[in-house]
C-alpha cells in the first residue's frame, strides 16, 4: 500500500513538468504585453522617459529566451514567489489565498449538496427499478446533463432575484452588515443560488452513476443468497450491496473534483462571486500574465492531486484489487 | 447418403428463405426505433437544422437588421414573433443565425476530433509497446490539463472566428475516443481473426482498416454525439463568456451575453427576460436531443450493452 502510494506520488513529477511547460507555452503565447498595465497607469512616467520601457523589460527578463523564462518561474513557485499581479497590484500568493476560501465554500457546498441528493436519489432509483420514480430520475439526469450551466444560473438570477426577489443576485456579501448572526444570515443568502446550480448539474450525473453502479452488485449472487437467507431488504441494499456499490461511486465522486472547479468559473463570473475561477478569467482577460499562470497550474495540480486521490481510494475500499495488476487495465 | 444431405441442406435453405431476414443494418435500425426518446431526439434535431439552415431563406429581416420603432418588443408582438433587444434586432430571426453558427461548429469540431481520437487509438492500441506508452501518457496529460482556462486561454492565442473555436475545440476534445478506441483495439488484436490475418501475411494497415475498424465504429458514432453535446456547450460557455463569436454575428451563447446587461431591468425599468431565455432555450433544446440520440444510438448500436428502458 505504502509502496502503490509512493510511486504513484513519483509518477506525478514528470507529468508536473510537463503539464507546468504546457501551461507555460500556452501563456506564453497568449496576445498581450505585461507590461500593458504598467504603461496604461502611468502614461506620462513612461511618455517622458522612453528608456523607462526597456530598463523594465530588462528588469523582468522580458527578453530571455523562453526556456531560461520557464525554469525562473518554475524556481520562483519552488521557493513560493509567485510574482506580482500588474492588475490588482498584489502578490499573486496573498490575492490566491485571498480568494481561496470563497471559491472553497462555495464547491464544497455544491459537493455536498451534490452527495446529499445523489445518495438517495439514485439508490432509490436502482432498488425502485422501472418504477415511474427510476424513469423520472432518467428524464431528470438528461435534463441536467443538458443544461447549459450558465443559462441555468442566468434563469435563477432572473426568477429568484430580480422577479421574486427572494435572494441576492451577485457577490459575496451585502456591504455594511453588522453583527456575527446578520453577517451569517447574508454570507448564506448569497450562497444558495450558485450553490444550487453548481450542485444540480452534478447531481445529474451522479444519479446516473449511482444508479448503475448499485444495479451492477445487485445481480450478484450474494445478493440473492442474502435474500435467501431471509434478510430484510433494507439491510440487504444497505449492508450487502451499498458497500460494494460504493467503490466506484467514491471514485467518480473523487475524480469529479476538478469540474467543480472548472464548473466554478462560470458560475462565480454569472453569479460575481469573488473566487479563484472569476480571480482567472478576469486575469486571462487582463493579461495579466503572472496571475493568469500561476492560477492555472494551481488548477492543474488539483486536477492532479484529486486524481491521485481517486486512484488510492480505490485501492484503499477494494481490497480484491491487487496492487501490480491495475497498470494494465 | 451424401445424396440425402445434399437434399436436407436444400430443405433447410428453402426454408430459411423463406423467414424474413434482418440485416446488421435492419436490425440497428429497428432496436433504435424502438428507442422513444431517440426518435423524439432524431426528429427535433433533423428540424432544428432545417430551421436555422433554411429558415432564414424565408425571413426578409437579416441577423443585423434593426427596428427601431420596436426596441425591446416582447414576444409574440406584432413582426417579432419572440420580440426584440436594445437596438431592434429580431431576436427570432437571430435564434436562426445564431443556431447554424452553433450547429455548425459543434458537428464540425466533434467530428474532426472524433477522427483524430481514432486514428490515434487505432494506432496506439495495434502498434502497443513504446508508442502505445508514449501515447497514453500524453493522454493522460491532456485529460488532467484544466480544460475550461485552458480553452479560454487558447481562444485568445487563435482569436475568436468561427474557425479557430472549431480548433481549439478539436484540440482539447480527441483524448476520451482515444482511450476507448485503444481500449477496443487492444483486445481486438488479441482475436483468432486477426491472428489468422496476420500469419497469413496481411498487410498491418489493411488488417486495422478491414477487421478492427468496423467493429470500433459503433462505440465511436455513441461517441461523436456525446462529444457533439459537448462541443455545443463549451461553444457556447466560451461565446457567453465573451471569447468565442464575436458579435454583431450571432451565436447562442454571445446572445446570452449580450441579454446580461438587462437582466437587472435598471436601464430599461423592466426585465427583457425574453432576450437571456430563448438563446439558452435553444441551447438547452440541442444539447438534450443530442444526449436522446446518442443513448439511442448505443441501445442500438452496441451489442454487449443489453438495453434498460
Amino acid at each position: 500500500m505504502k509502496s502503490y502510494f509512493l510511486k504513484r506520488t513519483l509518477e506525478l513529477i514528470p507529468i508536473f513538468f510537463i503539464i507546468s511547460f504546457i501551461i507555460f507555452m500556452l501563456l506564453n503565447a497568449m496576445p498581450g504585453d505585461p507590461l500593458l498595465q504598467m504603461r496604461m497607469d502611468n502614461p506620462r512616467a513612461f511618455a517622458q522617459d522612453p528608456e523607462r520601457l526597456a530598463e523594465l523589460r530588462e528588469y523582468y527578463q522580458l527578453d530571455d529566451p523562453l526556456i531560461v523564462k520557464y525554469f525562473d518561474w518554475l524556481k520562483n513557485i519552488l521557493i513560493g514567489d509567485l510574482g506580482f499581479s500588474s492588475q490588482y497590484k498584489i502578490s499573486v500568493s496573498e490575492l490566491i489565498f485571498s480568494r481561496l476560501p470563497n471559491t472553497l465554500l462555495l464547491t464544497v457546498t455544491a459537493w455536498v449538496i451534490g452527495i446529499v441528493l445523489a445518495l438517495p436519489i439514485g439508490i432509490y432509483a436502482a432498488v425502485k427499478k422501472y418504477s415511474v420514480f427510476d424513469y423520472s430520475t432518467t428524464v431528470f439526469a438528461f435534463v441536467g446533463i443538458s443544461l447549459p450551466p450558465f443559462w441555468f444560473a442566468l434563469m435563477a438570477i432572473i426568477l429568484f432575484g430580480v422577479i421574486l426577489q427572494w435572494l441576492p443576485i451577485s457577490g459575496i456579501e451585502t456591504y455594511g452588515i453588522m453583527g456575527f448572526w446578520n453577517v451569517f444570515v447574508d454570507r448564506f443568502r448569497h450562497l444558495i443560488m450558485p450553490a444550487i446550480v453548481l450542485g444540480f448539474i452534478q447531481v445529474a450525473f451522479w444519479v446516473r452513476y449511482i444508479r448503475a453502479a448499485l444495479l451492477e452488485v445487485l445481480d450478484q449472487d450474494y445478493i440473492r443468497t442474502a435474500y435467501a437467507k431471509g434478510a430484510k431488504e433494507r439491510r440487504v441494499i444497505m449492508r450487502h450491496a451499498l458497500r460494494n456499490a460504493m467503490i466506484p461511486i467514491i471514485t467518480i465522486i473523487a475524480l469529479d473534483i476538478p469540474y467543480f472547479f472548472g464548473g466554478a468559473l462560470i458560475v462565480e463570473t454569472v453569479f460575481a462571486w469573488p473566487g479563484m475561477g472569476r480571480l482567472m478569467y478576469n486575469a486571462v482577460l487582463a493579461s495579466d500574465y503572472n496571475l493568469a499562470i500561476n492560477c492555472l497550474m494551481f488548477l492543474a495540480i488539483i486536477t492532479l492531486l484529486s486524481n491521485l486521490l481517486a486512484d488510492v481510494l480505490y485501492v484503499v475500499v477494494d481490497p480484491r484489487i491487487k496492487l501490480d495488476e491495475r497498470k494494465g487495465g | 447418403m451424401a445424396f440425402s444431405l445434399k437434399k436436407k441442406y436444400d430443405d433447410l435453405e428453402q426454408e430459411i428463405s423463406g423467414l424474413p431476414v434482418n440485416s446488421y443494418n435492419q436490425l440497428v435500425f429497428k432496436k433504435f426505433l424502438k428507442h422513444k426518446l431517440a426518435c423524439l431526439g432524431a426528429v427535433v434535431l433533423i428540424t432544428l437544422i432545417i430551421f436555422t439552415f433554411l429558415g432564414p431563406l424565408f425571413f426578409e429581416t437579416a441577423y443585423d437588421d434593426m427596428d427601431f420603432s420596436a426596441i425591446f418588443a416582447p414576444p409574440l408582438s406584432e413582426n417579432h414573433f419572440l420580440g426584440t433587444d436594445e437596438i431592434g434586432h429580431d431576436v427570432f430571426v437571430r435564434i436562426m443565425y445564431g443556431g447554424r453558427i452553433s450547429l455548425l461548429v459543434g458537428i464540425v469540431s466533434s467530428v474532426v476530433s472524433t477522427i483524430i481520437g481514432l486514428i490515434i487509438g487505432l494506432v496506439s492500441g495495434f502498434l502497443g509497446g513504446v508508442w502505445d506508452k508514449l501515447l497514453m501518457r500524453f493522454v493522460d496529460i491532456m485529460l488532467s490539463i484544466p480544460l475550461f482556462p485552458v480553452l479560454l486561454i487558447l481562444s485568445l492565442v487563435f482569436g475568436s472566428g468561427v474557425f479557430s473555436i472549431i480548433m481549439v475545440l478539436t484540440v482539447f476534445g480527441w483524448m476520451r475516443v482515444t482511450r476507448l478506441v485503444r481500449g477496443m483495439t487492444l483486445s481486438l488484436r488479441e482475436t483468432e481473426y486477426v491472428m489468422a490475418s496476420k500469419t497469413m501475411g496481411q498487410n498491418r494497415v489493411l488488417i486495422i482498416l478491414k477487421h478492427i475498424l468496423p467493429n470500433v465504429i459503433p462505440i465511436v458514432i455513441v461517441t461523436t454525439t456525446l462529444n457533439l453535446s459537448y462541443a455545443i456547450l463549451a461553444e457556447s460557455s466560451l461565446s457567453y463568456l465573451g471569447l468565442g463569436i464575436q458579435p454583431p454575428m450571432p451565436s447562442w451563447g454571445n446572445m446570452l451575453q449580450g441579454s446580461m446587461s438587462y437582466i437587472l431591468g435598471t436601464s430599461t425599468g423592466y426585465n427583457p427576460w425574453w432576450l437571456t431565455f430563448f438563446p439558452g432555450f435553444f441551447i438547452f433544446i440541442t444539447v438534450l436531443n443530442v444526449n436522446f440520440l446518442g443513448d439511442g444510438l448505443r441501445d442500438a448500436l452496441d451489442p454487449k450493452f443489453v438495453s434498460e428502458s
